[in-house]
């Protein structure tokens, strides 16, 4: 038997090989042979041993690349090379040991943790196991040369032998895997058992020893491990061109060996590394696998091509893992390992009528409403025109989508037919043949047909229609008989895997926020805090209790400050009168002391109580402390105001307030109903919310959700309007100095679509008085911050719209402080025409109306020049609701415009703030 | 008006004098560092720490937030995190199992920061609305099934940056805000205990100086300004991170963009202890050291630093080799139980064509070269303190091991990271919403 299949084997191995057919028949020589050529062999190994790995690199890439048929059997073929190579190398000298240790060595700084535990062992019993061959070894030199080449040689050879020599030394070493990894294994499956019993003497000898050593399992396992390693560094070199990504396969450890801690538990489950096959006990998969970022994966084989015999297995996991991890973190892994990036078919891979995918095509094909089964890296041809789809060299597997734009022309001979009928340009196989001739197809005269995507076939050169394929009954039965596609009606029938692919891509993408954030910021009293309130109230988003609470403690608060600078100002007045009284007293000296006395009392002081609750009213705001004691001693203090408000003297202050300059204009709104308001059970009104200054004590960030309700007023923009109307908005109100210095927060709001930044108009005659007795004017201020918020990069392309507040004060203002205070202003010249034949624009605009568009456009100016963009601005009265609601829908706006930004012209839209600025 | 001048003119001379006194005070401890820690440690036999891939490793991923994590902090016993995120979250996880045990709704989305309390019974946040809230981990759910605040500290009139319960005590947190203050925080009573840096030094005895003080800042800012250069020293503090003396709780640190670090002492609200200059940016970050007699920071200007609080000294600088301009920032760092090893979260900017690149990078420094970085091996204290009288100069700095080049790291900027309470894990949580668990081998 055995001599019958020497014989038999060299040839079969010649005719497999497609290539380098001396090497094959040197190596079957050598295995004839063994004797006689050692003397001249030898001095060849240890060079070759050493050499050969780059030189074989070489040639493989040269095969894989010109070659495509190879891809899925060279890996087999590899690994049983080296298996092979490896015993053989085991039976030498220490000398080719030592090279193989490095070859570990090197390799473990690669493989990981993992690869370095064995291979530290994998040493020892690497020598142990030399030691051993050696004394068997005596026809073990030659043999080894011959399994040497038999390696290089990379023929089918190797395969078998090294197959059943896994056999035999590891009884339990997974034939199965192998097969898995080619199927070409059936058909190797013939000759694995005739080498078997073929096996050359010293596999025999491997296997007496083994048997011999009895139980001496861990030598076989480690053998293989080791040609684990020396395989895996094989890979390296050999295989960087097509599996560039793709990882060292680990050859397993002996079934029921983790791979980690080589402890063994057959029935224990194990997790299998989709990459290198390294499998791992339940203590260890977690080291091993770390958090899984890319699904079962070494953590050294992270970011490595998974095996694509493994592909079938993505997001299927044992029940040890689940158990493990339970179900939460194992579906977030599944779903990573399915839809990692990394782990996705490789296009390059797969050839279609000889051209490799691009990305884009590839996802094409899977995403097409009939899209192939099953796609795995290969050759593939594709019939344009009708729709088939089968491997290279084979019949037609599947009718997918016809007029994809994917490979070449289709190759005459691309399922390898010999009927010398065509069907589209490809002739056609004999199964197909049959299936014509079912149909009733005549194909007499190596006819040429042309079938498209709905089965209407004509001649060649025919305009004629000579029927549908595929509404003959008979042809669906003859198809299924003879295993050919048949179209499905119904798109994407059992394309589950596929769907995966194209679908886990989209599964990733965080679910789209619909929500629009538009960012309000602005300075100091630039009533950035008015217009959140307007929106709220405006879009009625309700002021919760909570909220309410907390503007009513501003609101008290506030109260205590304005009376405290009253009371400041009380001190004052107080002063002068006496001064006066003096003067007066000094003008007419007479017995009318006594009454000047009480004239003094009752114009400007207080009774001894209430002298006493102002100077500690007093005390309380020069030391910063209003703010800890007033909320909650507004209890004790509330009769105190009420009666500081009926006294005579107060009520005489409060009427020359107007000369108080630190008080606030929305004092009065307040300081008017000051009884009412300290009263403990005050609830403060919608009005008085919107009056009052800030929105909480703090002064922190403040949102809101709010949606623009339908209404009258933009009927222009309805249509378009139509199609959002529930698209939710969130004002979001951020205080210049929440931002901490620099902006440095500012990078919390990356996510916003559009920036309000508001401004007072009545800015420019106002000044900061800093720490260090600076005067910066208001105005600058603003522009300053503007200019850092323009600039910064988290708010790089984001829409800006200037929000130009208070309008109304500066109706006030302009008439009595030019504009001109500023030094950014000071070009500010407007000619007041009087004539009236500019009747178009409300007839001579006034004053204030110009200072606007004159301060609108300077923004912009600057707006341009830092952006090179341009800047939206709206003018506003922030008590005024209307005008609120106006500036608001125009942020929205914006925010549409910027999504038709590619159809419309912005400049068209944007004149609308543009234009009267240009008529300053 | 004469006043003033006068004023400002005694202002300028005293700024002058201070400058001197500081370039004299730099001096002098520049020369008295003269011994070099590297020479030391390795005339001492001592080897740097040495780290393969494999040693730490990503272990969990804990995903759940949808928006960039901006903080964490682990309970000091058990094995829990609690991270804050800007979708307006807190997640308290189980870090062993990846489960989240508590989802916090927060009513201000933009959290800065969060903190565990010592018993793990409750936890701390703050953020952009200038409140620092406080959870209770065991009170029921509310009616919309969100745990309901039970506590909010308000008062701080910016950002609360950074918050810290003080060890050991559930009742005290201290805050760090950005109106340039930090706040020691009765719990029980919501109310503040003292407040640290500001304009106005507050607490509950007043004193007649500080009295004195404000009066004078009535009539003129700028002498103020002058006095507090000389004795406030704690006038332009951003709090960004504090970090509490673990074996001293009276102590605290806390860090600014001012580029300086101050340490305080609870019992002495008027004044910082000692401020330590260096850094060349603000600074984000900063941790005690174990042995609670150093502390690191981490700064915008890409470097980690190593003070001494008892001699004011710098001890060390940390930094990367980076371009010219790409500084990449420290984020957050952190100290290994042993002191041996300095974690520290780094960003990267490089500005390309006015978009914005974030790169991360967790990079590992050797420290201190003397026993293994076990967290069981706790000799430090000892040998620090043998060492210290050497004066030390800078040692030669050398990164240990770069997660970044693994493929667990993060995609998105990290921004914050810490290390469990038995130093055998580090969390790092980042901008691309998860959080990463790692386990020392």
């Amino acid at each position: 038997m055995t001599s019958v299949l020497r014989s038999i084997l060299p040839v079969s191995s010649a005719k497999s090989e497609d290539h380098d057919d001396d090497y094959s028949v040197e190596y079957s020589f050598a295995m004839e042979y063994s004797g006689p050529p050692v003397s001249q062999d030898i001095p060849q190994v240890a060079p070759v041993d050493v050499h050969r790995i780059p030189t074989a690199a070489v040639a493989a890439r040269g095969v894989t690349l010109s070659n495509l048929s190879l891809p899925v059997i060279q890996p087999i073929v590899k690994k049983s090379d080296h298996q092979n190579q490896k015993l053989l190398e085991e039976l030498k000298s220490s000398g080719s040991k030592v090279a193989n240790h490095q070859v570990s060595k090197a390799h473990v700084g690669k493989i990981g943790s993992s690869a370095r535990v064995y291979s530290r062992k994998s040493g020892n019993f690497s020598y142990r196991d030399g030691e051993l061959a050696i004394e068997e070894g005596g026809n073990g030199e030659s043999n080894v040369f011959g399994g040497a080449q038999s390696s290089s040689s990379s023929g089918t050879m190797g395969f078998s032998d090294g197959h059943d020599d896994s056999n035999h030394l590891s009884e339990s070493s997974d034939v199965e895997e192998l097969d898995d990894n080619l199927k070409a294994g059936v058909s190797y499956g013939d000759c694995s058992n005739p080498t078997t019993s073929n096996s050359n003497e010293d596999a025999e000898d491997c296997v007496d020893e083994v048997s011999g050593q009895g139980h001496r399992t861990s030598v076989v396992t480690f053998r293989d491990l080791q040609s684990n390693d020396s395989m895996s560094e094989q890979t390296d070199h050999d295989e960087p061109e097509i599996l560039p990504e793709r990882r060292v396969v680990l050859d397993d450890v002996k079934k029921g060996l983790c791979h980690r801690c080589c402890k063994k538990n057959r029935f224990a489950g194990k997790e299998v590394c989709i990459v290198c096959g390294a499998k791992y006990c339940s203590k260890c998969v977690i080291k091993a696998m770390g958090s899984m970022p890319e699904g079962r994966k070494c953590i050294t084989c992270i970011g490595y091509r998974i095996d694509e015999s493994k592909r079938g297995s993505l997001g299927k996991c044992s029940r040890m893992l689940k158990r493990l991890l339970g179900d939460e973190a194992i579906k977030q892994i599944m779903i990573a390992e399915i839809s990692c990036e990394v782990n996705q078919l490789p296009p390059h891979l797969i050839f279609v009528n000889d051209k490799p995918l691009s990305i884009e095509e590839l996802v094409m094909l899977q995403s097409c409403a009939n899209p192939p089964k099953k796609l795995r890296p290969g050759k593939y041809w594709y019939d344009k025109v009708s729709g088939f789809w089968g491997k290279d060299g084979e019949q037609p597997c599947q009718i997918i989508s016809a007029h994809l734009a994917v490979g070449y022309q289709i190759r005459q001979d691309a399922s390898n037919g010999n009927t010398n009928v065509m069907i589209n340009n490809r002739e056609i196989t004999k199964a197909e043949f049959w299936m014509l001739q079912a149909a009733g197809i005549h194909c007499e005269g190596n006819p040429h047909f042309w079938v498209t995507a709905d089965g209407s076939y004509q001649l060649e050169g025919m305009n004629y229609v000579m029927g549908k394929l595929w509404d003959k009954k008979r042809v669906r039965i003859v198809c299924a008989a003879l295993s050919l596609p048949f179209p499905s009606d119904i798109t994407n029938t059992g394309g589950e895997d596929i769907d995966d692919n194209s679908n886990k891509i989209n599964s990733k993408n965080p679910e789209q926020d619909t929500k629009n954030r538009l960012l309000l910021i602005g300075c100091d009293q630039s009533g950035t805090s008015t217009i959140y309130k307007q929106a709220r109230i405006l879009y009625s988003v309700p002021f919760s209790e909570d909220e309410k609470q907390n503007i009513k403690t501003v609101i008290q608060r506030n109260l205590y400050r304005y009376i405290a600078i009253i009371l400041e100002g009380r001190e004052r007045f107080e002063e002068d009168h006496m001064i006066e009284i003096r003067r007066r007293s000094a003008d007419e000296p007479g017995p009318s002391g006594s009454s000047d006395q009480v004239d003094k009392k009752n114009a400007y002081s207080f009774s001894p109580r209430l002298e006493s609750f102002s100077s500690f009213l007093l005390q309380l705001v020069m030391s910063g402390e209003l703010e800890v004691i007033f909320p909650a001693a507004t209890r004790v203090y509330s009769p105190m105001v009420e009666e500081l408000w009926k006294d005579k003297a107060f009520q005489a202050i409060y009427k020359r307030r107007n000369e108080l300059h630190l008080l606030p204009r929305v004092a009065n709104y307040f300081l008017d109903r000051a009884v009412e308001i300290s009263r403990i059970d005050y609830e403060p009104s919608e009005m008085d919310i919107l009056y009052a200054e800030g929105i909480t004590s703090s002064n922190g960030v403040a949102s809101v959700d709010f949606s623009f309700p339908k209404s009258s007023q933009d009927g222009y923009m309805e249509s378009s309007d139509q199609n959002d109307p529930s698209i939710s908005y969130q004002l979001i109100r951020v205080h210049a100095s929440s931002l901490g210095e620099n902006c440095k927060w500012l990078e919390m709001f990356e996510d916003v679509d559009l920036v309000i930044y508001s401004v007072s108009l009545t800015d420019y005659d106002e000044y900061y008085e800093d720490i260090n007795g600076v005067r910066t004017n208001k105005m600058l201020a603003a522009k300053k911050f503007f200019e850092s918020i323009v600039t910064h990069p988290t708010l790089a392309e984001k829409h800006f719209l200037l929000i130009l507040n208070k309008f109304d004060l500066l109706e006030e203002k302009i008439e009595r402080v030019p504009l001109t205070q500023c030094d950014w202003f000071h070009d500010f010249n407007p000619v007041i025409s009087l004539h009236p034949h500019s009747a178009t624009s409300s007839n001579n605009p006034p004053l204030a109306q110009r200072a606007f568009h004159y301060i609108a456009v300077q923004f912009k100016r600057l707006f341009q020049s830092l952006t090179e963009r341009k800047l939206f601005v709206s003018r506003l009265t922030g008590l005024e609701a209307d005008s609120v609601d106006k500036a608001l829908r125009y942020g929205k706006e914006i925010l549409k415009w910027s999504e038709e930004r590619n159809t419309v012209s912005l400049n068209e839209w944007s004149t609308e703030s543009m234009e009267p600025s240009t008529s300053v | 008006m004469s006043v003033l001048a006068e004023l400002k003119q005694r202002h300028v001379a005293a700024t002058e004098t201070l400058n001197a006194l500081k370039a004299k005070l730099k001096q002098k401890r520049l020369l008295l560092l003269d011994t070099d820690v590297a020479g030391y440690a390795r005339s001492q036999g001592k080897t740097p720490v040495t780290f393969g891939p494999t040693d730490l490793v990503c272990c969990r991923t804990l995903q759940g937030h949808t928006g960039k994590v901006y903080s964490l902090d682990w309970t000091p016993e058990k094995n829990r995190i609690v991270s804050a995120s800007q979708d307006g979250r807190l997640i308290v996880w189980n870090a062993l199992t990846s489960q989240k045990t508590h989802a916090i709704k927060l009513p201000c989305a933009w959290v800065m920061t969060c903190a565990f309390s010592p018993g793990g019974q409750s936890v701390a946040c703050g953020g952009l609305d200038s409140v620092c809230s406080i959870f209770n981990l065991n009170s029921p759910n509310d009616k919309d099934g969100n745990l309901p605040v039970s506590r909010m500290l308000t008062g701080h009139k910016g950002y609360v940056s950074s918050c810290q319960y003080v060890p050991d005590e559930e009742t005290h947190l201290i805050t760090a805000s950005g109106d340039q203050t930090c706040v020691l925080w009765d719990i029980t009573t919501g109310l503040k205990t003292s407040v640290f840096g500001g304009e106005f030094q507050s607490g509950h005895t007043g004193d007649v100086l500080r009295y004195v003080t404000y009066l004078f800042s009535a009539f003129t800012n700028v002498y103020l300004e002058m006095i507090s250069a000389a004795f406030l020293a704690s006038m332009f503090v951003l709090g960004f991170s504090v970090s509490i003396n673990g074996s001293n709780s009276r102590m605290f640190v806390s860090s600014s963009c001012d580029s300086t670090v101050r340490l305080w002492d609870t019992r002495v609200a008027s004044r910082a202890v000692r401020s330590f200059h260096g850094h060349e940016g603000d600074v984000n970050t900063v941790r005690f050291f174990p042995d609670g007699n150093r502390f690191g920071t981490g700064s915008d200007d890409g470097t980690c630093r190593l003070f001494d609080i008892r001699t004011g000294h710098q001890l060390q600088e940390y930094s990367r080799p980076h371009g010219e301009n790409e500084v990449p920032h420290v984020t957050s760092i952190a100290f290994s139980i042993s002191g041996r090893l300095l974690f520290a979260g780094y960003t990267m900017v490089i500005a390309m064509y006015g978009t914005l690149y974030w790169q991360r990078y967790v990079v590992f420094f050797s420290e201190w070269c003397f026993n293994s970085y076990r967290p069981s091996t706790v000799m430090n204290v000892y040998m620090y303190d043998a060492l210290f009288t050497f004066q030390l100069k800078f040692l030669n700095q050398q990164v240990v091991l770069n997660l970044g080049s693994l493929q667990t790291s993060h995609y998105g900027r990290i921004s914050c990271l810490g290390l469990s309470g038995d130093g055998s894990a580090l969390c790092t949580g980042s901008w691309d919403t998860s959080l990463k668990v790692s386990c020392d081998l």
